[in-house]
């Protein structure tokens, strides 16, 4: 499974954990980590620590999520990252849009 | 020591497949191997000898006679090495054989017709 | 247990009785049997109605099992006809002998039924799957070709959006493989009314047509706002807003826009999301890197959208060199990326200038082996302003009814001076006189010259002198935004008169600020030159237009332009 979600107990924090290459092919599982919640959880957090690749199709998850997620009001977070992974969200200013540690 | 010379499980399960077709198979295969038996006598080449023997071999064995068949293999295989005096008298043995199981088909199809 | 589908089945035994048996065990079991005494009479057979699956006896007269289960592969070709020899050779020859003839599967006599019943499922379970995997090759290559077409179709489409670009031009060496556009790389490249260049380089996500397709409206935005005389920020306004309303959320355009001018000599910057393009100084051989500091196109909303470019200053014969991931990416056998480091290495070893590109092209090649389709790379070099001759525009109107006797003012105040570009209206205007037109560069350089200099050094208050030298360059045009982006109070005044002279006529431009002015006459007692950097680009107004004057202390600038109706 390389995707894998967590809920926070009291249902506010979900935490979307990503494996391997984030890629096209992750595209459906991504979606359905968040789609089908029960409740909009208020804050999310994309752990990366075990992404060894993420691509532009990443990106455009990234932003497939933050607009479910409310768009401007909005708190997505990417944590985790190795360096390669940060390069590559440094370039396109993804830091613009996600708070990204 | 007695010797299989027929397999009559072998044979009723022919029996049972062939149906009404069950005669026209016993005359084919006693046809089929009187003139494998003929040519069998007739030749001399080890090689045409052993190729004789393993299509006798193998209707033999489809027909449940069990030591025809063994018979018949020990010839197909033994045929270079043999002298032709050996050869003469498995060929001997092989008609042999077949005249002693030869009525026991033509029972069956007897049997058959009249059941 | 599903049952097992009637099958034709073509059975080959010289030996009359276990044909027989054979034929009737097969028959009883539900299926078509065709019979054959020997090899050749069972090519023969199949020849003529080709079965399902074969029986197949080793020892046969005239033509052997083996033999014929050869010929029968070779006639069956790409489809699969499973052959089960029958045989009573020992188990290790027969296995052998039966796989080195294409053979599937062997029986061994006597005959067992359950056993021949459950190998003919096995064999025709193979039989279906090789039929399956056949019939959807087939289908996946016809979609494919339709695809091409479809890919074919829409780039006939895209090069004539495209084909009013400007990439010939001798200053601009490009590289792009022609299907770079379903990889989602974009080139354009346009003149705009002053003879300035607008570059753009972009790199849409996805493959196919869906990468393809967000490039066309964008290519319409670039080359009609850029023939418009609008700038670089108004333009990726325009880009952005587009691409965010029609494209999906999770796509987007990674993008460089340049503005070349040949006669600032500067070049202007905006790089959302690609990798760093380059600004080569000959001079001093620094290579200035031009990094990403925006958000892709078509993620932000219009009113989020930061449009702030960098401006650095250029001499003649500079270069701004631009790449797509593609070549960072590219990869060598072993998987390992071409990368930065690489590219920066071949940077440092390059000697001559014009060869770079060249050296570039070719290490990607011996990295590689092939070239990867997005791979896109442009490096514009600056000329000479004369040098570069723009082809005039082509209008469709006959001009009977073309104004010839009117005056119009604008005055624009405060908060339109931060956001709104008059120029490409103003232009617009005065392209309707038909006499103009041929001028039409040369009035829209002395517009925006005129405009810029009573925004910038009157209304904002900025020090041209500032702009000697590349440092200064940078933190002018700094404190340009921060001024801007603070102004309150101030305006600029546009007035416009035509009037007919002759037989032509004449067009008076006249543009005041709400500043401190200047010295006017120390300003005209300089030569005219082309070659500094700074100065109010009053050399540029006096040399294109006609009695340029400036009164009010310097606040107002007046020029003129003529023109005469040929016989």
């Amino acid at each position: 499974m390389s995707v894998v979600t967590e809920v926070s107990p009291d249902g506010q924090k979900l935490t979307i954990s990503v494996r391997g290459r984030f890629d096209f092919g992750r595209h459906q599982e991504f979606r359905e980590s968040y789609e089908r919640l029960n409740r909009k959880p208020d804050s999310i957090v994309v752990d990366l620590k075990d992404a060894t690749y993420l691509d532009s199709s990443a990106l455009g998850m990234l932003l497939l999520l933050r607009d479910h997620a409310g768009g401007d009001d909005s708190d997505v977070r990417v944590i985790n990252s190795n360096s390669d992974v940060r390069k590559i969200l440094a370039i396109s200013n993804f830091d613009k849009l996600f708070d990204i540690s | 020591m007695t010797e299989i010379h027929i397999d009559r499980e072998a044979l009723s399960v022919l029996r049972e497949v062939m149906e009404d077709g069950y005669p026209e198979l016993l005359d084919t295969f006693l046809a089929d191997s009187e003139s494998r038996l003929d040519e069998l006598k007739k030749t001399v080449d080890a090689t045409a000898l052993s190729e004789v023997a393993h299509s006798f071999k193998g209707s033999a064995s489809n027909m449940g006679a069990v030591r025809l068949a063994a018979l018949c293999q020990e010839l197909e295989s033994e045929a270079k090495n043999k002298s032709p005096l050996d050869i003469a008298r498995l060929v001997a043995d092989i008609s042999s054989e077949f005249a002693d199981v030869r009525p026991i088909y033509e029972d069956e199809r007897q049997h058959a017709l009249t059941h | 247990m599903q049952a097992q589908e009637p099958l034709t089945i073509l059975i080959a035994e010289d030996s009359a009785a276990d044909r027989l048996l054979l034929s009737t065990i097969v028959r009883r079991q539900g299926h078509e049997v065709l019979t054959a005494a020997n090899g050749a009479e069972a090519l023969e057979v199949f020849r003529r109605q080709p079965p399902h699956l074969v029986l197949m006896d080793a020892m046969m007269p005239v033509m052997d099992g083996f033999e014929a289960a050869r010929q029968i592969k070779a006639l069956a070709g790409e489809t699969l006809v499973p052959i089960i020899f029958l045989t009573s050779l020992t188990e290790s020859e027969a296995l052998a002998r039966c796989l080195e003839a294409g053979g599937d599967d062997f029986l061994a006599k006597p005959y067992n039924q359950v056993i021949l019943a459950a190998k003919i499922k096995a064999m025709d379970r193979l039989r279906r799957l090789q039929a399956t995997v056949l019939q959807q090759r087939d289908l996946i290559a016809k979609h494919h070709d339709y695809l091409l077409n479809e890919q074919r179709v829409a780039k006939a489409v895209f090069d004539k959006v495209a084909h009013s670009g400007c990439l010939s031009a001798p200053n601009i060496r490009y590289l792009q493989s022609p299907y770079a556009l379903f990889n989602g790389d974009l080139l354009l490249a346009a003149y705009t009314p002053a003879g300035d260049m607008h570059v753009l380089l972009g790199d849409f996500t996805g493959h196919g047509l869906p990468a393809a397709v967000g490039a066309m409206p964008l290519a319409e935005v670039f080359y009609g706002m850029t023939a418009k005389g609008y700038g670089l920020a108004e333009t990726l306004r325009e880009m952005n807003a587009k691409l965010k309303r029609i494209l999906p959320v999770d796509m987007f355009c990674c993008a460089t826009m340049l503005c070349l001018s040949f006669q600032r000599r500067t070049v202007e910057v905006w790089n959302g999301g690609m990798p760093d393009g380059y600004l080569h100084r000959i001079a001093t051989g620094e290579r200035l890197p031009l990094a990403a500091r925006h958000l892709p196109l078509g993620v932000l909303s219009p009113q989020a959208f930061d449009d702030r470019t960098e401006v650095q200053a250029m001499a003649v014969g500079d270069r701004v060199f631009l790449l797509s991931d593609g070549v960072i990416d590219t990869t060598d056998a072993d998987d390992r990326l071409f990368g930065v480091e690489r590219l920066q290495q071949l940077f440092a070893a390059n000697r001559e200038p014009d060869n770079l590109f060249a050296e570039i092209e070719q290490a990607l090649h011996a990295f590689r082996g092939e070239p990867r389709d997005d791979v896109s790379m442009v490096e514009i070099s600056l000329l000479e302003a004369t040098q570069v001759v723009p082809s005039t525009p082509v209008y469709s109107d006959s001009g009977q009814s073309c104004p010839l006797d009117w005056s119009v003012s604008f005055e624009f105040r405060g908060a339109t001076l931060k956001r709104f570009n008059p120029l490409p209206y103003l232009l617009q205007l005065l392209q309707e006189v038909h006499g103009l037109r041929t001028q039409g560069g040369a009035i829209y350089s002395v517009l925006a010259e005129l405009y810029s200099n009573a925004l910038e050094h009157g209304v904002l208050g900025l020090d041209s002198s500032l702009k000697r030298d590349a440092a200064g360059f940078a933190s002018y045009y700094q404190q340009r935004n921060a001024r801007l982006e603070a102004l309150q109070d101030g305006y600029v005044r546009v007035h416009l008169q035509v009037k007919p002279q002759g037989a032509g006529g004449c067009l008076v431009i006249r543009v005041e600020d709400s500043g401190k002015g200047f010295d006017v006459a120390r300003v005209m007692e300089r030569p005219l030159d082309g070659v500094r950097l700074s100065g109010r680009g009053v050399s540029l107004i006096r040399q294109l237009g006609h009695n340029a004057s400036w009164s009010d202390e310097g606040r107002s600038a007046c020029v003129e332009f003529f023109w005469e109706v040929k016989a």
